[in-house]
C-alpha cells in the first residue's frame, strides 16, 4: 500500500475543502495539489515562483514528523484487517493478509475494504497484492507502469509483471541510475540478467537482496507495527470548524483508528472521550469534552459513528475547533460471537441495547423509558417509568387488583359540574362502585380520592375521581380507558 | 386449453385460485405475502387479508380520539408479539403499565419513546424499524407528510415487525401509501371499525367489535341501574361517609 501524496495529505486530507496547496522540501516544490498545478505550479519550483504564480496558495514546509504520525494512523486503521502491518520505504505500508482472506470474503473484497478505509482517512492510495511483500511494494510504487494488474496470486505472473518495471524503482539503485541507463539496463528483467557478482561489487549487496526478495528467492523479515497500550489519537484539522456536525469527518478518521486498535487488542469499547480543542495561546478557550458511554461494549464503526453523530447534533460549540483528540477511556475484552446455529428472530440483547443507546443519544435519557412499577395505591406513583439506558429489570411488584385505564393524563383535568354531575364534553354518568384511595400521608403527597369509571353520551370511558380534601368536593378526569 | 375452460365456469373458481396463486379476483381478499398476527377478534380476522394484522406493512388506524378502546383492540395481537419488545412512540398520554399488568402482559417488554418534535418521532420510529429487535411498534402522529409515510412503509418492509400508526380520523380523506387503513370510532360496548382501505373488495358497512374487557360492560346494566348508582354516590358525598368495604 503506497500513499503517493502523503506529504500533501498530511496537511490537507482528501475530505478537506479543495484549494491550492504546496508542500516544499528545502525550498523546492515536492508536491502540489491539483488546483496549484492548474495555476502553473510545477514540481521543483522555488518558493518565490510559487508565490508569484499562485499567491493564494497555502505553502507548507515538509514535516517528517507529521507524515510519520499520518502513516501511523493509517497503520492503526489497517490493523482491523490483519494484525501484521509493517512500515516500508517511501510512504508505504506492507500488510500480510494471508490469514485474513477468508475472514473478509476473499481477495477482491479485502482489497476494496482496505482501499475504502484509507480513502475515508483522507489519503490517496495505490494498492497492490502479490505473493512477495517486496513485489507488492514494487507494484504499488510503479503505479501506472503495472497497468491494471494489481492483484497477483501466482509467482509466475508476478515475475511476468515485474520484469518490465523500470529498475530505478528499487530504492538502493537510485544513486546508480545514470550508470545503469548508460549500460542499457532499464528494467528489472534486464537487471536480473546482469552477472550477480559484478552487480554486487558495483552497487552493493542490498540490491541483490532486494531483487531476490521481490522474486521470492530470499526470505523476508518485517518489524510488525506494535500497538500502544492505551489509545489516544490526535488530529490537527486543516481548517477551523464552527459547527459541531463538521467535526464528524475528523472524528470518523479517529474512530477508524480506534477500531483498528480495538481489533488487534481484542477489546471492545465501553467509554470514550472526544476532546475538541479550541484556540490556544493568548485567547485560549478550554477544550470541549464529549464523553460517550455505551451500555454494551461495542467495536463496530457504524454504531460508534451513529452515536457520535447524534451526540454532536445536540452539541453547541462555543468556539471554533482546531484539533480533535480521541481517547479510549474504558475497554473490556471483546465478547466472542454467539455460538447458536440459528440467529434469534428478534436480534440479540446487544442489538436492543444499541437501539436504546442510539435513541437516548439523540432524544436524551429521559425520553427512552421502560416501566418500573412501584407497589403503591396512588396511580401516579405506581406508574413509574425509568430511563432505559440505566434501568435494571425489576420484578413486577404486587399491584392493586382494580381496573386501571391505559391512558393516564399527565396532570388531572378539573371538571366543571352541571346538574350535580361532572361534565366533560357531555354530562358523565358514573358506573360501578367507587375505588377509594387514601394514602401518601407519610411522604407529604396525601391523596384522598374516590375513583369512578364514567361514561359520557359518546360511548367512551373515562376514569374520574372525586377529591375529598377540605370542605368542597372537586371532580377531576385522570384517565381514559383505551 | 382445458384450463381456460375450467376458469370460465364459476363453480371451479376456487380451484383456479388455488392452482394459480397470482390470479386475483376482485371479489376475493388479496394477500400481503407476509406473516400475519391474528387480531384476536374473529370478525375482524375474517375481513382482513390473510386473516390478521400483517407484519412488514404500515397499518394506519384512524381514531376519533384517544381512549375509545383502541389499545384494547390491539391488546390480543400485542400479547402475541410481547415475547419481543413493544415500542410505543409518542403516545398521546402517559401509558399506565399497571393497566396491562393485571392481564399477565409482560409489561417489562414495553418501551416508551417520548419525543418533542415530530421529526424526532419519525426518526425514532425509523431507527426502531431498522434495528428490528422489537416485535411491534405503535406510533402516534397527528401531522405527517406523505413522503414520511412512504418512508415508514419502506422501513417497515425491511423489518419483520408489525407497525401500527395511529392518526386522527381527519386524515381519512388524505391519500396514504398504507395498504391497510382502518377508521375507529367508539361504539356501545366495543369499537366500530370502518375498513377504509384493504387489499380486497370494498366494505361499506362498519364492523362493530365487542370489547368484553372494556370496563363495566354488562348486559344487565340498564339506565335505572345507573340512576341508582348515581344517587347512591351523591348521598355518600353528602354524608362524607363511604362504606368501609370500599376502602
Amino acid at each position: 500500500m503506497h500513499l503517493p501524496l502523503l506529504p500533501l495529505e498530511s496537511y490537507r486530507p482528501r475530505w478537506s475543502e479543495p484549494g491550492p496547496t504546496v508542500v516544499l522540501d528545502g525550498d523546492r516544490v515536492l508536491v502540489a495539489s491539483q488546483q496549484a498545478v492548474d495555476a502553473g505550479v510545477r514540481l521543483g519550483m522555488k518558493r518565490g515562483g510559487v508565490l508569484t504564480l499562485c499567491p493564494q496558495a497555502g505553502v507548507h514546509e515538509r514535516d517528517h514528523k507529521r507524515e510519520e504520525t499520518a502513516l501511523q494512523s493509517v497503520a492503526l486503521c489497517l490493523l482491523q484487517y490483519t494484525p501484521e502491518v509493517a512500515f516500508a520505504a517511501r510512504h508505504s505500508l506492507l500488510m500480510d493478509v494471508t490469514a485474513s482472506l477468508r475472514a473478509f470474503g476473499g481477495m477482491r473484497n479485502l482489497f476494496r475494504l482496505a482501499k475504502s478505509a484509507v480513502l475515508d482517512l483522507g489519503f490517496t492510495v495505490q494498492l497492490s497484492m502479490a505473493p512477495t511483500a517486496q513485489g507488492a511494494w514494487l507494484l504499488a510504487q510503479a503505479g501506472s507502469f503495472s497497468g491494471k494488474r494489481r492483484r497477483l496470486v501466482r509467482m509466475e505472473s508476478l515475475i511476468r509483471v515485474l520484469n518490465p518495471l523500470p529498475c530505478h524503482l528499487l530504492p538502493t539503485l537510485y544513486p546508480h541510475q545514470e550508470w545503469l541507463a548508460g549500460i542499457g539496463c532499464r528494467t528489472l528483467g534486464d537487471l536480473r540478467r546482469l552477472p550477480r557478482a559484478g552487480l554486487k561489487r558495483r552497487c552493493g549487496e542490498d540490491v541483490l537482496e532486494e531483487l531476490d526478495r521481490a522474486y521470492g528467492q530470499a526470505p523476508e523479515l518485517f518489524h510488525w507495527v506494535e500497538t500502544p497500550e492505551v489509545f489516544a489519537a490526535k488530529l490537527e484539522l486543516p481548517d477551523r470548524i464552527d459547527h459541531a456536525e463538521g467535526v464528524l469527518f475528523g472524528a470518523q478518521r479517529l474512530i477508524l483508528q480506534m477500531i483498528g486498535w480495538l481489533t488487534v487488542r481484542h477489546r471492545a469499547i465501553e467509554q470514550f472521550v472526544l476532546v475538541m480543542e479550541h484556540e490556544r495561546g493568548r485567547q485560549a478557550v478550554p477544550p470541549t469534552l464529549l464523553e460517550v458511554r455505551l451500555a454494551e461494549a461495542a467495536w463496530q464503526e457504524m454504531h460508534l459513528m451513529r452515536l457520535l453523530k447524534e451526540r454532536l447534533g445536540r452539541l453547541v460549540l462555543t468556539a471554533p475547533v482546531i484539533a480533535l483528540r480521541l481517547e479510549a477511556t474504558q475497554t473490556v475484552p471483546m465478547a466472542p460471537p454467539t455460538t447458536s446455529l440459528f440467529p434469534e428472530p428478534g436480534g440479540t440483547p446487544a442489538d436492543f441495547q444499541r437501539l436504546i443507546e442510539l435513541l437516548a443519544a439523540r432524544l436524551g435519557d429521559d425520553c427512552v423509558l421502560v416501566p418500573a412499577l412501584v407497589a403503591d395505591h396512588r396511580p401516579e406513583v405506581c406508574n413509574r417509568w425509568l430511563p432505559a439506558p440505566t434501568a435494571k429489570r425489576i420484578a413486577l411488584p404486587e399491584l392493586p387488583s382494580n381496573e386501571r385505564p391505559f391512558w393516564m393524563l399527565e396532570s388531572p383535568i378539573a371538571l366543571i359540574m352541571r346538574d350535580e354531575r361532572p361534565f366533560y364534553g357531555s354530562s358523565l354518568r358514573l358506573i360501578g362502585p367507587a375505588e377509594r384511595i387514601e394514602c401518601g400521608w407519610w411522604d407529604g403527597k396525601l391523596v384522598v380520592r374516590d375513583y369512578f369509571v364514567a361514561q359520557g353520551t359518546e360511548p367512551a370511558w373515562y376514569w374520574v375521581y372525586r377529591e375529598r380534601l377540605g370542605d368542597d368536593i372537586r371532580w377531576y378526569l385522570h384517565g381514559l380507558f383505551a | 386449453m382445458g384450463f381456460v375452460h375450467s376458469s370460465a365456469t364459476a363453480s371451479s373458481a376456487a380451484s383456479v385460485a388455488a392452482a394459480v396463486p397470482d390470479v386475483w379476483r376482485a371479489n376475493q381478499l388479496a394477500s400481503y405475502r407476509t406473516s400475519t398476527v391474528a387480531t384476536g377478534h374473529v370478525q375482524l380476522d375474517r375481513e382482513l387479508p390473510d386473516g390478521g394484522w400483517p407484519s412488514r406493512t404500515l397499518i394506519e388506524l384512524l381514531i376519533q380520539q384517544p381512549g375509545i378502546g383502541e389499545m384494547r383492540m390491539l391488546l390480543p395481537a400485542l400479547r402475541r408479539l410481547a415475547h419481543r419488545r413493544i415500542a410505543l412512540v409518542q403516545p398521546p398520554h402517559l401509558p399506565q403499565a399497571a393497566a396491562w399488568a393485571c392481564d399477565d402482559f409482560p409489561i417489562g417488554n414495553l418501551l416508551w419513546v417520548k419525543t418533542q418534535r415530530s421529526a424526532d418521532a419519525l426518526w425514532a420510529a425509523e431507527q426502531i424499524l431498522r434495528n428490528g429487535t422489537c416485535g411491534a411498534l405503535v406510533f402516534w402522529q397527528t401531522h405527517v407528510r406523505h413522503e414520511s409515510l412512504r418512508r415508514l412503509h419502506l422501513a417497515a418492509q425491511g423489518s419483520d415487525m408489525v407497525l401500527w400508526m395511529i392518526r386522527p380520523i381527519a386524515a381519512m380523506e388524505d391519500a396514504s401509501p398504507a395498504p391497510l387503513r382502518l377508521a375507529l370510532r367508539p361504539a356501545a360496548g366495543g369499537i366500530r371499525v370502518d375498513i377504509v382501505k384493504r387489499r380486497g373488495p370494498r366494505r361499506d358497512n362498519p364492523l362493530t367489535l365487542p370489547l368484553d374487557d372494556m370496563p363495566a360492560v354488562h348486559p344487565s346494566f340498564t339506565e335505572s341501574d345507573h340512576a341508582l348508582v348515581d344517587q347512591h354516590a351523591s348521598a355518600a358525598v353528602a354524608a362524607r361517609v363511604v362504606p368501609s368495604a370500599l376502602v
